[in-house]
Order: C-alpha cells, then sequence, then structure tokens
C-alpha cells in the first residue's frame, strides 16, 4: 500500500481515516472507493445492504484484509495495516458476532487469556479478580458472574464478555459487527448502556447494523454504504429512517416477477397463530399454490426460525399449520418431507453441502428412495441420469457430475443443493436466503428458477434478508420484525417502504 | 445495477491444479498420493516382487509362492471383516471408532461356544446366536452413541472393558469346547474349489464362507443401498443430512450394530480356527480392534468420516498379510512376528501422515 | 488508555476494595462436583467392602491398592494434560514396556544406581513423549491413529530388547517404590506419595500457570486460542512429552512392584486403564475441561473395584464390568447434565 494522497496528514481531531480506499477480490470490486473517519469518543454507525462493502471495510480496518489503495491514518498519523497483530497494537478491537470465546473457562479467564496477569510464574488472579470488576461493571455484568463458565451464558451475556475482553486489550476503537441482531431489546438497552459508558472515556465505536431505528438512539454519525462506496457521512440529526433506506438502495428501481399464473390457486401451507417461544409470535399467513410469498425479515427477526418450524427441525409452542386443508404436526423434517415440503437452508456449508461428495450424490441425497423400483436400493445409473438432467435444467457449469462440490463456485453450488429440493417436485418449498454469497449471474439464474416452479403449481416461501430479492420474485411481500409479520406490501411497494417498515420507523421511539 | 447477462458470467471451477502441460511422472505421483488403491496396489507389486527376489537368492525359510501366499489368507479372514466394521464405523463420521469388536469377538464366541458345544444347538441357530449377540452388543454402543452421545472412543471403551470381562466370567476364564467345535475345525482347513480347483492353489474355507460374502454384502450396501448414500452423507455433513430430511439418529446407530454383526460372524470363524471358542479370543495381546483400526486407516479410511471403500480395506488386508507372511519367512521365529510390529507401525504412521499430506497438497484423500 | 481510566467514571461501580474482595475468585472451586461425587463413592465402597471383608480395610490390603494407583494415576496425570487438548495418546502401553524393559536390561548388566535408573526411564519416555507430540502437534494428523502406529513401534523396540525371553534377576534397586517395606514411608507406599506431590504440581500448574490455563483454551476452541496468540503447538508437544516423562517413571514404579522377573505382558492394556481412570475422573474426552483429582480419584475407584472383587471372592475379572460401568455412568450423567443444562 502506497501513501498516494499527502491528505492523510490532516488534523488530529479523528482517531482513525480511512481515505480513498479500494479492494478487489479476484476481478470482482469489492470496495471501488471508501472514505471513513471517526472522532473520539463518538458512536459511527455503518450501513448498508448485504455486499455493499462494509465487512470487507471492516475487515480492512481489523488487519484481516490489506487495500489495494488508499491511505489509513491514526490519531492524524498515516499508518500500515498489515495483519491483525497491527491493528490490535493500534487499539482496534472487533467484537464478531460469533463470540470467540472459551466455553469451559471462567468469564474472568476468558477476558485475560493469551494476555495473563501474572505474579512470580503463576497467573495473578487478585490483580485480575480486581481489574474484572472494572471490566465487567463497564459492560453491565454483574460482579458474581466473573467466575462462571462462558459456556453457560446466554448469548447476549457472551456478547458483553467479548466487549469486555476487547476493553482488557485496551481498545480505542472499537468495532462492533452487527451486535443487536441476537439481542432482544431490554438487552440491546444494556449494550446502549455500555457503549455510552465507553464513548464517555473517549473509545470510539464503529456500529454496523441494520436496524436502522436503533441507530436514532446510539449513533453520533452515520456512513451509508452502497455498491463498494460510501455514499456518506452525516450527524445522524441530519436524516431519518426513510432517508437512511433511500441511500442504501439508491435510486434502483426492482423489478418484480411477471404476475404469476396460478396466484389464485388452493392454498397450501396455511399458520394460524403459529408460535415459537423467544423467537416468534401469533405468525399467521398462507401461501397458495403458484404463488411465491417473500418473508422478508433483518438477521434475527424470526424469520428464519419460522421456516424452521414449518420443515420441523424446531417445535412451535403454540398455534396451528395446515398443509392443503389438513392440520398438521411436523416433528422431523423427513416428515415434512413426507407430505410434499422441501427447505433450502440458509447456510449452504453448514446445513446444505456435503463438501467432498459429489455433485450426484449431493444432488440424489434427498430422494434416494426414487434412484430404484426395489426399496432400500439405488441404482448409481439413475443417480446419473438425474443428476445430469439437473445439471442441464439448472445451467451448473461443472465438466462431470463426478465432480465434488466443494470445487464449485458458490452460486453453482448452491443451484446443486437447489436441484436437491426439486427432484421430487415439492408442494410446498421453503428458500431461505436462496442467493445468499452468490454472483449477480447465478442470482438471475435461481431466481428464474424458482418463478418457474410456482408457475408450474407449487407454492413458494423466499426468507431473506436481501431487500432487492423479495421485490423481485414475490408474489407477496410479508415483514417480519421482532417476531411478528410487521406489515404486509405487494410487489408494486417500494424498497425504501419496506425497508423502513422492517428496520421499525414506527417504533423508533419506542426503544429509546 | 446492471444484470449481467448468464452467458458472460461462466464460473470456472477451481482448479488445485494445472491442467494439461504436466509430466506423466508427475500426475503418476498425483495419482499414487490422492488414490489409495493404486498405491495399496503398487505396494503390494512392491511386497510381492521384493519377496520373490529373496525367495529366488535363497534368503527365506521357506517358498514365498502361491500356495504360501493362499494358505496366509486365513489370517485375512478376521483382520478384513473387522476392518470393514471399522470402515463402516467411522465412515459415520462424529469421531466414530468401535474398539469394542474385539471383545465382542470374545463375548460372542463364547455364546456360539456354549451353544454349540456344551448346548447341543445346530450350527445354523448357533451361528443365528452369535450373530443376534454381536448385533445386540454392538446396538449397545449404537444407543450410547447416537441417542444419548457418548463419543465413539468412550462408549466403545466402556463397552470394550464389559464384554470383555463378561467373555471370562461366564466362560469361568476357560476355553469352551468340544467334539462338535473339534470337528468344526475342519471348516477353517483349505479347500479347493470346485472346477478349476485343481488349477490354483488351495484356499482356506474361511475365505468362501465368511469374508468373500462379507465383503460383498458391504460393498453392496455401500454402493448400492440408500442406507450406504446416508452413510457418507451423515459422515461427512451430519447436520447437513438432517437438513435434507435424513434421520440420522437411527442410521448411526445401525453402523455400530452392523459392526457387532461382523464380530459375531468372526467369532465363529475364530472358534474354528481354534477348535474352542477363547474367552480372550479377541482381546488377548494387542486384541483385534486395533489391527483392524489400522487397516481402515491404511485403505484411505478418513478418521473424520464420510471417506472410504471397501477396496481400500480389502487391499490394505492384502497388503499386511502378504507383507507379514514375508516377514516370517525372511526372519524366522519370534524376529518374524516382531517386525510385523514394526511393518504395521511404520506403515500406520506413514499413512496416516500421508493422508494429511495429500489433504493438504492436493485437497482431498 | 489504561483500564482504570475507563472504569473510574462509571457511575455505578461500588469502591474498590469491596469489589476485589467479592470477585477475588475467578477460577471454579478447586474441587468439582463430580469429584465429591467421586470422593463419595469410593468411600461408601470403602466402607461396604470393610463391612463385607473385615480384611479390606487393613494396611495389608490397602497398602498394595495404593501402590497399584500409583502408576496408573501417575500417567493419568499426564494424559489429563493430553485429553484436556483434546487430544489423546493410546501408545502408553507400549511406552511403558518399552521403558520398562530398558530399564530392567540396564540394572540386570550393569549396576545402576536408583537415581541412575530413574532418570534412564524418565529420558526415554520423554523421547518417545516428544515423539507422538512432534507428529501430532506439527504432522497435522489425528492423535488416535498416530499414536496407535507409535504403540506398536513402542512394542517391536521393547520385544527387540527382550529378545526371545523373559528379563530375569531384576535387582532390587528399585524397592524404594514397590511393595515391601522398603517401599514405604510412614506406612505409606513412596511411590504413592510421590503421584501424589507430582499431582499436586501438575493440579497447580493447571490452574494457576498461564501455561496450565492456555491447554484449557486450547482444548476448548484452538482458532480462538490462535487468535489470542497462545502457541499451540509447543503446547501440546509439552502435554505429550510429559506423558512420556511420566510413563519413565510410572514404568519404574511397576518394575518395582513386580517380581524379579519381567515379562513380555507388561504395560498391555494399560493404555486404556488410564484413559479410563481420566475419563471417569470427570475430563472431557472432547477437551477443554479436565482435572488431575479427578484422574487421581479415578485410578483409586478403579483398583478399589479390582481388589474389592477379588477379595469378595468374586471373579477377578468382573472387576472391568464395573470400569465399564463406571464409564457409562461418568461419562452418562455429564451428558444429560449437559443436555438439561441446554435446554434451560
Amino acid at each position: 500500500m502506497s501513501a498516494e494522497t499527502p491528505t492523510a496528514t490532516a488534523t488530529a481531531t479523528y482517531r482513525l481515516e480511512l481515505h480513498d480506499i479500494v479492494k478487489s477480490y479476484g476481478g470482482v470490486r469489492a470496495i471501488r472507493h471508501a472514505d471513513f473517519a471517526i472522532k473520539p469518543g463518538t458512536v459511527h454507525a455503518l450501513v448498508g445492504e448485504n455486499g455493499a462493502g462494509k465487512s470487507t471495510l471492516i475487515k480492512i480496518i481489523a488487519g484481516a484484509e490489506i487495500p489495494d489503495a488508499g491511505t489509513i491514518a491514526f490519531d492524524g498519523a498515516v499508518t500500515t495495516i498489515g495483519s491483525t497483530s497491527d491493528s490490535i497494537a493500534l487499539g482496534v478491537q472487533t467484537v464478531y458476532q460469533e463470540p470467540q470465546l472459551f466455553p469451559e473457562l471462567s468469564v474472568a479467564e476468558n477476558v485475560f487469556v493469551g494476555r495473563e496477569l501474572k505474579k512470580g510464574g503463576r497467573v495473578d488472579w487478585k490483580a485480575e479478580a480486581d481489574q474484572i470488576h472494572g471490566l465487567l461493571d463497564t459492560v453491565g455484568l454483574p460482579d458474581r458472574i466473573a467466575t462462571m463458565p462462558v459456556g453457560t451464558l446466554s448469548i447476549a451475556e457472551q456478547q458483553q464478555v467479548s466487549i469486555a475482553k476487547a476493553l482488557a486489550g485496551d481498545a480505542s476503537v472499537l468495532i462492533l459487527d452487527e451486535p443487536s441482531a441476537i439481542l432482544t431489546d431490554s438487552e440491546i438497552e444494556v449494550l446502549f448502556t455500555v457503549i455510552r459508558r465507553l464513548t464517555a472515556t473517549g473509545v470510539s465505536v464503529i456500529y454496523i447494523s441494520h436496524r436502522l431505528d436503533e441507530l436514532f438512539v446510539i449513533a453520533d454519525e452515520v456512513t451509508v454504504m452502497r455498491d463498494g462506496e460510501t455514499i456518506t457521512t452525516r450527524p445522524i440529526g441530519e436524516l431519518s429512517v426513510r432517508e437512511i433506506a433511500e441511500l442504501m438502495v439508491g435510486g434502483v428501481l426492482a423489478e418484480s416477477r411477471p404476475k404469476g399464473a396460478g396466484t389464485s390457486g388452493e392454498t397450501v401451507l396455511e399458520l394460524t397463530n403459529l408460535t415459537r417461544a423467544g423467537k416468534f409470535e401469533n405468525i399467521s399467513f398462507a401461501v397458495r399454490a403458484g404463488e411465491i410469498v417473500g418473508l422478508y425479515g433483518l438477521v434475527g427477526s424470526g424469520a428464519g426460525d419460522i421456516a424452521g418450524v414449518v420443515y420441523g427441525m424446531d417445535k412451535a409452542t403454540s398455534g396451528t399449520m395446515r398443509l392443503s386443508g389438513e392440520d398438521v404436526v411436523v416433528k422431523r423434517p423427513s416428515q415434512a418431507k413426507k407430505i410434499g415440503i422441501r427447505l433450502l437452508p440458509a447456510n449452504r456449508s453448514a446445513q446444505g453441502s456435503f463438501s467432498f461428495q459429489s455433485i450426484s450424490l449431493n444432488i440424489v441425497v434427498g430422494e434416494l428412495g426414487k434412484l430404484s423400483r426395489i426399496p432400500g436400493w439405488v441404482s448409481g445409473r439413475a443417480q446419473q441420469s438425474i443428476a445430469r438432467d439437473f445439471i442441464k435444467r439448472l445451467a451448473v457449469k461443472t465438466p462431470s457430475e463426478k465432480q465434488p462440490i466443494s470445487a464449485m463456485s458458490g452460486g453453482n453450488a448452491q443451484k446443486v443443493v437447489l436441484a436437491r429440493q426439486l427432484v421430487e417436485t415439492p408442494k410446498l418449498l421453503v428458500l431461505a436466503e436462496p442467493t445468499q454469497g452468490v454472483d449477480v449471474g447465478a442470482k438471475e439464474e435461481i431466481h428464474r428458477i424458482i418463478s418457474n416452479l410456482a408457475d408450474d403449481g407449487s407454492a413458494v416461501l423466499v426468507v431473506t434478508s436481501d431487500l432487492g430479492e423479495v421485490l423481485r420474485i414475490s408474489d407477496r411481500i410479508l415483514v417480519v420484525r421482532a417476531g411478528e409479520i410487521a406489515a404486509e406490501f405487494t410487489p408494486q411497494a417500494t424498497q425504501v417502504e419496506i425497508l423502513a417498515a422492517a428496520a421499525g420507523d414506527q417504533t423508533s421511539e419506542t426503544l429509546s | 445495477m446492471t444484470l449481467v447477462n448468464e452467458t458472460t458470467h461462466i464460473q470456472v471451477p477451481k482448479q488445485p491444479k494445472k491442467p494439461g502441460g504436466r509430466s506423466v511422472a508427475s500426475r503418476g505421483l498425483e495419482a499414487l498420493l490422492t488414490n489409495r488403491v493404486v498405491l495399496l496396489a503398487v505396494l503390494i507389486v512392491i511386497v510381492l516382487v521384493v519377496m520373490t527376489i529373496l525367495d529366488t537368492t535363497g534368503q527365506l525359510s521357506g517358498p514365498y509362492n502361491a500356495d504360501y501366499l493362499a494358505s496366509s489368507l486365513i489370517s485375512a479372514v478376521p483382520l478384513a471383516m473387522l476392518g470393514m466394521a471399522q470402515l463402516l464405523v467411522i465412515l459415520s463420521g462424529k469421531g466414530g471408532i468401535d474398539l469394542s469388536v474385539g471383545s465382542i469377538v470374545s463375548l460372542t464366541g463364547i455364546l456360539f461356544g456354549l451353544a454349540y458345544g456344551p448346548g447341543g444347538w445346530d450350527f445354523i441357530p448357533a451361528l443365528l446366536l452369535a450373530v443376534v449377540a454381536g448385533g445386540v452388543f454392538g446396538a449397545v454402543n449404537g444407543v450410547l452413541v447416537a441417542y444419548i452421545g457418548f463419543p465413539p472412543l468412550i462408549a466403545t471403551l466402556a463397552t470394550y472393558y464389559a464384554y470383555r470381562s463378561l467373555a471370562l466370567v461366564i466362560s469361568n476364564q476357560k476355553p469352551v469346547s468340544s467334539t462338535s467345535i473339534q470337528d468344526f475345525y475342519s471348516a477353517a482347513q483349505s479347500v479347493e474349489i470346485p472346477l478349476i480347483g485343481a488349477t490354483i492353489p488351495l484356499v482356506p474355507l474361511g475365505i468362501f464362507t465368511f469374508l468373500i460374502p462379507t465383503v460383498i454384502v458391504v460393498w453392496i450396501v455401500l454402493n448400492k443401498t440408500t442406507f450406504g448414500r446416508r452413510l457418507y452423507a451423515i459422515g461427512t455433513n451430519d447436520v447437513a443430512a438432517q437438513w435434507s430430511g435424513i434421520n440420522v439418529r437411527p442410521n448411526r446407530m445401525a453402523v455400530y450394530a452392523i459392526s457387532g454383526v461382523i464380530a459375531g460372524l468372526v467369532s465363529v470363524v475364530t472358534v474354528a480356527q481354534f477348535a474352542s471358542a477363547r474367552p480372550d479370543a479377541g482381546t488377548s495381546g494387542n486384541g483385534m480392534a486395533l489391527p483392524a483400526i489400522t487397516i481402515a486407516v491404511l485403505g484411505g479410511v478418513a478418521i473424520t468420516g464420510g471417506i472410504g471403500r471397501v477396496s481400500g480395506i480389502v487391499l490394505a488386508t492384502l497388503l499386511i498379510v502378504w507383507l507379514n507372511a514375508g516377514i516370517l519367512l525372511a526372519l524366522p521365529g519370534n524376529d518374524g512376528s516382531q517386525f510385523q510390529l514394526l511393518a504395521l507401525g511404520l506403515v500406520l504412521v506413514f499413512a496416516s501422515l500421508l493422508n494429511g499430506l495429500t489433504k493438504r497438497k492436493y485437497g482431498g484423500i | 488508555m489504561t483500564i482504570d481510566e475507563r472504569t473510574r467514571p462509571a457511575p455505578a461501580s461500588p469502591p474498590r476494595g469491596s469489589g476485589s474482595a467479592t470477585a477475588k475468585r475467578i477460577l471454579p472451586l478447586p474441587v468439582t462436583g463430580q469429584e465429591f461425587v467421586l470422593i463419595g463413592v469410593i468411600v461408601v465402597l470403602w466402607v461396604l467392602l470393610g463391612i463385607f471383608t473385615p480384611a479390606f480395610l487393613t494396611a495389608n490390603s490397602i497398602q498394595p491398592l495404593l501402590v497399584s494407583v500409583a502408576p496408573i494415576a501417575l500417567i493419568g496425570v499426564g494424559m489429563t494434560f493430553i485429553i484436556i487438548t483434546a487430544g489423546i495418546d493410546v501408545s502408553v502401553g507400549g511406552a511403558i514396556m518399552l521403558c520398562a524393559v530398558v530399564v530392567a536390561k540396564t540394572m540386570v548388566s550393569v549396576d545402576i544406581p536408583l537415581i541412575g535408573a530413574v532418570a534412564l526411564a524418565v529420558a526415554l519416555g520423554l523421547v518417545l513423549g516428544l515423539v507422538n507430540g512432534v507428529l501430532i502437534a506439527y504432522g497435522r494428523v489425528a492423535a488416535i491413529i498416530i499414536t496407535f502406529g507409535t504403540a506398536n513401534l513402542f512394542q517391536f523396540f521393547a520385544l527387540r530388547v527382550f529378545g526371545s525371553s523373559t528379563v530375569n534377576g531384576i535387582p532390587s534397586t528399585l524397592e524404594v517404590f514397590g511393595r515391601g517395606e522398603a517401599g514405604r514411608t510412614l506406612g505409606v507406599p513412596n511411590s504413592f506419595a510421590i503421584m501424589i506431590v507430582i499431582a499436586a504440581v501438575a493440579w497447580w500448574y493447571l490452574r494457576h500457570a498461564a501455561g496450565g490455563r492456555h491447554l484449557f483454551a486450547i482444548g476448548g476452541n484452538t482458532n480462538a486460542a490462535r487468535l489470542v496468540g497462545i502457541k499451540v503447538q509447543p503446547r501440546v508437544m509439552l502435554a505429550y512429552g510429559l506423558t512420556g516423562a511420566l510413563v519413565g517413571l510410572g514404568a519404574c514404579f511397576i518394575l518395582a512392584s513386580g517380581t524379579a522377573t519381567l515379562d513380555q505382558s507388561v504395560g498391555a492394556g494399560k493404555e486404556l486403564q488410564v484413559i479410563a481412570a481420566v475419563v471417569i475422573g470427570g475430563t472431557s474426552i472432547l477437551g477443554g475441561r479436565g482435572s488431575v483429582i479427578g484422574t487421581v480419584l479415578g485410578a483409586i475407584l478403579v483398583q478399589t473395584v479390582t481388589s474389592g472383587v477379588t477379595q469378595l471372592g468374586w471373579p477377578s475379572q468382573l472387576a472391568n464390568l464395573f470400569v465399564g460401568i463406571f464409564i457409562i455412568i461418568a461419562v452418562g450423567t455429564d451428558l444429560l447434565r449437559e443436555r438439561a443444562r441446554r435446554k434451560a
């Protein structure tokens, strides 16, 4: 990285400044141009849709990625962040969504592990105890928790421990990556108290969130990213939820799916007051044959949990589910499949793909019974022909169906996992984040496949946090927020309206 | 936002190596390192060639010829069968392993011996008893692992102790024998194969009655049944298997039960071989579990699950058996059995280091 | 910026003195619930055995019991280190055999003093342990597989040293670790006392030294351990090396408690006995959790059952059935408790 611009040696009113940052992966520009600066003792929100470049920018600050061009200045002095340890040495600490903790060790140990305070060859527990008190107090955890194994704490508490751990490392810049996604409203209150306490002592907090309403409670400034560029940086008071949403989505008009032929088909799925305690409540909606219903919700909204219950991965605590007019209680996925439900899981690598197995096994694995007329038997030839058929139909790019799925690009691998749900034409297809981590071309194709499936008479429920996607392919859009259906839209709705509903435009005052 | 036309967006899968422009030698090396079956076949040929050279130059204490190789196959029967049991169990993933197979061999052997000998049962019911009992003992492992969540190593360590103890207690620490069992000894003798038998060496009967049927059945189970396909899926990623609608627990339990069934069959072979049911048949010395696990690892079964083939087990067994047979001729007496340990240890260490290396270099086994 | 600057302005913080008083205990209790249960089980067994076989609670019965506990518990201390890092070592049986026969042969052929014999055994054991450690830490292969392999190699070398027969006429150099009068101080077997001292040091190290705590971190979450700057590979190697050294000393204990003749069955099955003791003691095979106290208690429990079964006149082999059952109960209750905790 070379210092091309002398502007970085500006005044030291900023704790951290990034100028003219550019970053490409292969041929893809993740960041086309980014400027970002945060003052000491402030909370600076970073917002943008999935793929806008937020996480790349954060990785650059944390030293996990090195920019292709641009300058970074710390307290006014131009510096180089070439590794995570460089970043830590500058006082940058990151709290990721997935806590990097040791479940069996106590809270206090987790905070100090790797940089223990020592006295004569042993860990100085007394010194650590003296400090842990203050640290826990700062992050809003009770003193008694210090001795408990981290594994026994709630996710929210673990996050607070991660913050305490970051503080023990003398953080001057604290990056919080979507901290509120996994928290309840009251837990968010605690988090905000902690953040305010930190900024009062001069810590700069970079706050990433999809929940725009909460920015008005906690942030001082907001930077909006779109398509790899920082669009604007403004004091939060100058904007509204709606205006931020507009900046995030730009002026793009999403095309919507041509009105499906069978939207007046019979009701396939009908949920009535479906509740899973702690996740979602009183969810009622229906999906008809030939219809694509988009369930739009931000991470942690509960939309994904609804899909899990419909498919039998989790149990509902109350409410009813009907399939083609019959009451059903789905206890496990195998039962869901028997009654004609298929589900594309959200996390491809963890829940979808059998990494080093062949593409053909990955396609047929859900419908092995179809591979021969003799029960329990499989025909390799049938497996091959089904696999080849789908490779052709879904335009999967691969030299052979025998290739392992791990050798494929994200988009192709996703098509393979999707093919698995189509081997037996589903009565109801649930798709969770169908195009996450997929390139634009494959995204188009997957959308077309979904659309064709609905035209052929399947009921389709798409659970997604991708705004463009939900508008493009849905016949009807339901917005899930905090475990409830907050609003319903037609595909003629604007991105801004939907985002505002999902991010809690109406209720921004209840949080503060 | 521009929409990219699909034809402009062909994604080439990542190639771990440059296609073309490589010498035959480097491609051959890759096949050798990444394809365990090729490696084992090459090693078997090397063993046969070296031993034959030693034989012709008169450095062996006996002839290393087809008859000798055929008769040495008697020790391949328990080894390959239990290797297949380990293949199934390790394949199922989540640290799958079965330390208890040797103890199950001892225990079901005693049960079989008591039924067939003093009990006066007919052979078939006694055989069924051994198989069913083995299945039940294996199913206990399966319940502990699949339904209660025991790490397989611990569950089968516990039952290793328990079954081994029961075998000794039930038999009062004495081998069970009778005239019928001694007659049964003939079952382990070498036989001439009908029709073509005169032209090829005598092969131990156990090969035909137990080993080959087991190899065929396990191969069919893994390659031709839905259960086999599910097993590979579960072993590769049991979370994804669950999302695909596979009931993971009963399938995982089943492999432990099958492992027990195979151990039950082996116990009958062992009774025939020794002309008595010994209470420590599967547990004396290093026991039968360790060599079986060695065979599985050598045969290319990935300890992390999801990878492994019957052909690897068969070839690994042939390699070890024929290598051991050669060592016995080259180094008579105690020396031979000692150097067998060295060979087994070295082969195992290098096989696992090789697994690690190929994984890093070529991205697969 | 220091922590004090940040915490002082926090309005809710009480005066510092009281804070450190309430939070002075960062670690969990020195003895865990499972260990109390184990102590309880051992006490109950001893009382029951004392009632049914009055000879059990006599020095003549307890002293040999403690002598037989010593090597298993001692090697178990090392195995606890290994299993805490989520590893395993099934080669200790072979390593015991090799150390024992090398020391026995040396003592037979040269007049080596006690200290020399012990140093030889420990040094040899350390080397064997480091062989495992290097292969596992740097070869990136599954510990169970590699140690199955080295178990065969150690046995091979041991058998080569044995030659074709037993080692006879072993001098009484090691009698201070033995079953006889010379092996006791104030009635307590020396080998058991040494084991307790080493276990105590190990307990202290695991509990209070940064290096010890890092072993737990490695076993709990290896990636996170790397992220916080723990040097994973040397630490893992250390655990295997330590186990090897303890195997060397344990082999001396085993030699001393035997006769003047050493046969080729020495060490056989010991690896599983050691693992059984560690697991019954509450150390998680998945890594990240475990304790030396539990291991010592586990070894005592196993030997109590072994000795008790014989003294009750039951078939001695029945003891292993109880060992199996203890493993299932110990690990099973832990699993069920964990499951209940996750549901709650």
